[in-house]
């Protein structure tokens, strides 16, 4: 029998892997990438709590959390369309008219 | 399958508690309509219908008034302190859109989305400030954010616009991981979203040193660190107030600030009690990191928005010492500083906003040089709100940091406060550099003409001044309404 | 229960944290999205088997449905396909993967020391529930999130279309493309 404790350790492997995704590339896709799978993580672990716990606001956060995520990456990659049209370049060591 | 019951009293004393918030969503989707109708040359109606629709949001939340308000079975409550930052928020976005009369003809931004997007955002600000269930903080935080960064973004054929927005874009996304898995951790733990549950079990020592807990505040922390930018999470905080179009930059500094800490401080006051040893101390070194390197880095800048884009992180600093040291006290002196903080923020960018003439290369403190004599009502003003930036005495500024650190050394925290009162002269030097700049130096020739303000910018600016002088000089009744805001969230 | 729901669990977790693992490491952004699309399949799985079946579907819409399109969109759109630019190293920080080792130590500690109430799952429908509770209970959140929607509309609508100069051309341009 799967215990809780393998999900919320599954959805710990999950964020820190998204973690070190997104500290360690220079991609700005590969960024939002990471982000999603980070995102994936926190889902995993409310729908496990919640599915443990017998209540529905798990899964119902969960859901909210896939909206906004959708969301996120519409803006994310207008603002990364925008970015290429007037730079060319989708590295994020690239930006640095500011500095960084 | 048995239909679902709807109560309908309920719904309606809901709707009742969101007024203000359903006045500021109407009016975003009338400006989008209004955009669609207007010819091109009418579109400055649509900044007047924004001002209509924050106004009609201020006199509805006064309408509502202090007394607490649940709706949506416990999502969202209107008590006193979700209406002091209603009123704090709407007063900075009311101000913001004011200013914008002007901006967006010289910039052209003169555009049914950009004020359509300040609009929701400002929802979002005032759903997080509201929000009893950390569900609803989170959506508000993106409802928040996502305009925000649209908007910094807004000047797209701008370099330094998109790149700020790009940063602040996927810091945010980031940070919001964090946030959501601080979250999950909690509820992993509780069982439960709601705030006030979740501190009626930290008060009866249900959650009391469960790691899985600590763990989740901390994330969640984090995640507010990020969103108020203190240090170390601060990295995205210059790149975006100096890329944004400045009158994104002023509506950033006053109100995000004062939504997340309205956020912050409704879960701080309400289940840090508890565990107070072990977060305290990290919410003192929080400050003390904050206040010490915004102010030093501020020290180094010759832009005035990336200046004032450190200061601003400085000022999140000050505000967590009153965080730091809770209670009554502390949290009275949180909420009167984000109030006179949105409106000396937002009047200092105002002025500069005049005096530069065009984005990116304007803002040199250079520009400024000799026109404190030459234009004596713009060098006034902006001597007035960086002296009260700065913290001295007649201004708001002033008392503001006053009731900061004497709340500090009241919990017995002096040593952040002599920090804190160090750090504030050191902000001297900051602020009154172009204040020197303005009187001292000579003008150069051919000195830039400050643009003409619109009737509704010279009111948002005078308007601005009067609050930072007036809460100067008798902020008994503000102190006293901040004192039972806290109060009511703590009964 | 015990044997082959296991292996299913353990066989859908492996599956999405190697794919996992594969979007933060591989060099090139195509593969990096394919390997995604497993990542996110295998999470989908993971929620069939937490008898979450409205979740694994919302799974497998928004996010292969659409952000993943969404995504590769992007990758097209950005990289000119004839070149070889396309692939992205990553480099390595000593402090970074300090900070994400002491973080992710923190995070399986908490995970192994969390208390339930409950060790076993309920094997329920749960769409009936989850759409009751968003009229009802989460009403307010619901509506928060179809307003963060439209923001999210207008705002990504804005920063994706070209910069014009004059209206007039601007509104030729919308009726050709």
């Amino acid at each position: 029998m799967i215990e809780p404790p393998a999900y919320l350790l599954l959805s710990a492997i999950l964020f820190g892997i998204g973690v070190v995704g997104v500290v360690a590339r220079r991609n700005i896709l590969i960024i939002l990438m990471s982000v999603e799978v980070m995102l994936n993580g926190v889902n995993v672990a409310f729908v496990a709590v919640g599915s443990y716990l017998g209540d529905a606001t798990g899964g119902i956060f969960a859901f909210m959390v896939m909206t906004v995520a959708a969301a996120e990456a519409a803006v994310g990659l207008a603002l990364l369309i925008a970015l290429y049209r007037i730079r060319e370049t989708i590295d994020i060591t690239e930006l640095k008219v500011l500095k960084w | 399958m048995t239909p679902i019951a709807m109560d309908t009293g309920a719904l309606v004393r809901g709707l009742y508690c969101i007024l203000p918030e359903m006045v500021v969503i109407g009016t975003a989707i009338l400006v989008l309509l209004a955009d669609l109708l207007l010819p091109e040359e009418g579109k400055k109606r649509l900044c007047h219908l924004s001002v209509a629709g924050v106004a009609a949001a201020i006199l509805s939340a006064l309408w509502l008034g202090p007394g607490k308000i649940e709706g949506f079975s416990g999502m969202i409550v209107h008590d006193g302190m979700g209406l002091f930052f209603t009123l704090t928020i709407l007063a900075a976005a009311l101000l913001t859109l004011m200013m914008a009369t002007g901006y967006s003809e010289w910039e052209g931004t003169q555009k049914g989305e950009f004020y359509a997007l300040i609009l929701l955002s400002t929802s979002g600000m005032l759903f997080m400030a509201e929000g009893t269930d950390l569900m609803t903080v989170f959506l508000g935080l993106e409802t928040l954010s996502i305009p925000i960064y649209c908007l910094v973004g807004f000047h797209r054929g701008r370099m330094r616009s998109l790149e700020g927005a790009m940063k602040y874009f996927l810091l945010g996304a980031f940070s919001s991981g964090f946030f959501l898995y601080g979250i999950a951790l909690m509820y992993a733990a509780a069982g439960t979203t709601r705030i006030p549950v979740i501190a009626s079990m930290m008060r009866d020592a249900r959650l009391y040193g469960n790691p899985v807990f600590l763990a989740g505040i901390g994330l969640l922390l984090v995640g507010f660190a990020f969103k108020v930018s203190l240090v170390p999470f601060h990295m995205w905080t210059p790149d975006a107030y100096e890329g944004a179009p400045t009158l994104v930059t002023a509506f950033m500094g006053a109100a995000v600030k004062a939504a997340a800490f309205a956020a912050l401080l409704r879960v701080v006051l309400l289940t840090f009690p508890a565990i107070l040893p072990a977060m305290s101390g990290v919410l003192w070194v929080l400050a003390a990191l904050t206040m010490t390197v915004g102010n030093f880095s501020a020290l180094l800048q010759n832009n005035m928005k990336r200046m004032l884009a450190y200061s601003s992180i400085a000022h999140a600093g000050y505000i967590l010492v009153g965080l730091t040291a809770g209670g009554v006290a502390g949290g009275q002196a949180v909420l009167f500083y984000v109030l006179v903080y949105a409106f000396m923020n937002l009047g200092a960018f105002g002025v500069i906003m005049l005096v530069a003439q065009r984005e990116d290369d304007g803002y040199d403190i250079d520009n400024f040089a000799g026109i404190g004599f030459r234009y004596p009502v713009l060098g006034g003003l902006l001597s007035l709100f960086l002296v009260s930036l700065a913290g001295i005495p007649p201004t708001a500024g002033f008392v503001g940091k006053f009731y900061l650190f004497g709340a500090a050394v009241r919990s017995g925290y002096v040593g952040l406060a002599v920090l804190g009162v160090l750090n504030s002269a050191v902000s001297v030097y900051y602020y009154l550099r172009p204040v020197v700049s303005m009187y001292m130096a000579p003008a150069p020739e051919g000195i830039p003409v400050p643009r003409p303000p619109r009737s509704a910018f010279s009111f948002a600016l005078c308007a601005s001044a009067a609050a930072v002088l007036l809460l100067g000089v008798m902020p008994a009744s503000a102190l006293e309404f901040a004192e039972r805001s806290v109060l009511s969230l703590l009964m | 229960m015990n044997g082959p729901s296991d292996f299913i669990f353990y066989a859908a977790a492996a599956l999405t944290v190697g794919s996992a693992i594969l979007v933060a490491t591989l060099p090139n952004i195509i593969y990096a999205a394919v390997a995604l699309l497993f990542a996110f399949a295998g999470v989908a799985g993971l929620y069939v088997f937490l008898s979450a079946d409205f979740l694994a579907a919302t799974q497998v819409l928004v996010y292969v449905g659409g952000i993943l399109v969404l995504i590769l969109f992007a990758v097209f759109l950005s990289n000119r396909l004839a070149d070889v630019k396309i692939s992205n190293p990553g480099h390595f920080h000593l402090p970074a993967a300090a900070v994400c080792l002491v973080l992710f130590g923190v995070l399986s500690y908490t995970a192994v020391s969390t208390p339930f109430a409950v060790k076993t799952a309920v094997y329920l429908p749960t769409t009936a529930d989850i759409g009751e509770m968003l009229m009802t209970r989460y009403l307010l959140p619901f509506e928060v999130a179809s307003v963060l929607l439209l923001a999210a509309l207008i705002g990504a609508a804005l920063l994706s279309r070209p910069e014009r100069g004059t209206p007039e051309k601007a509104d030729m341009e919308e009726g050709r493309g």
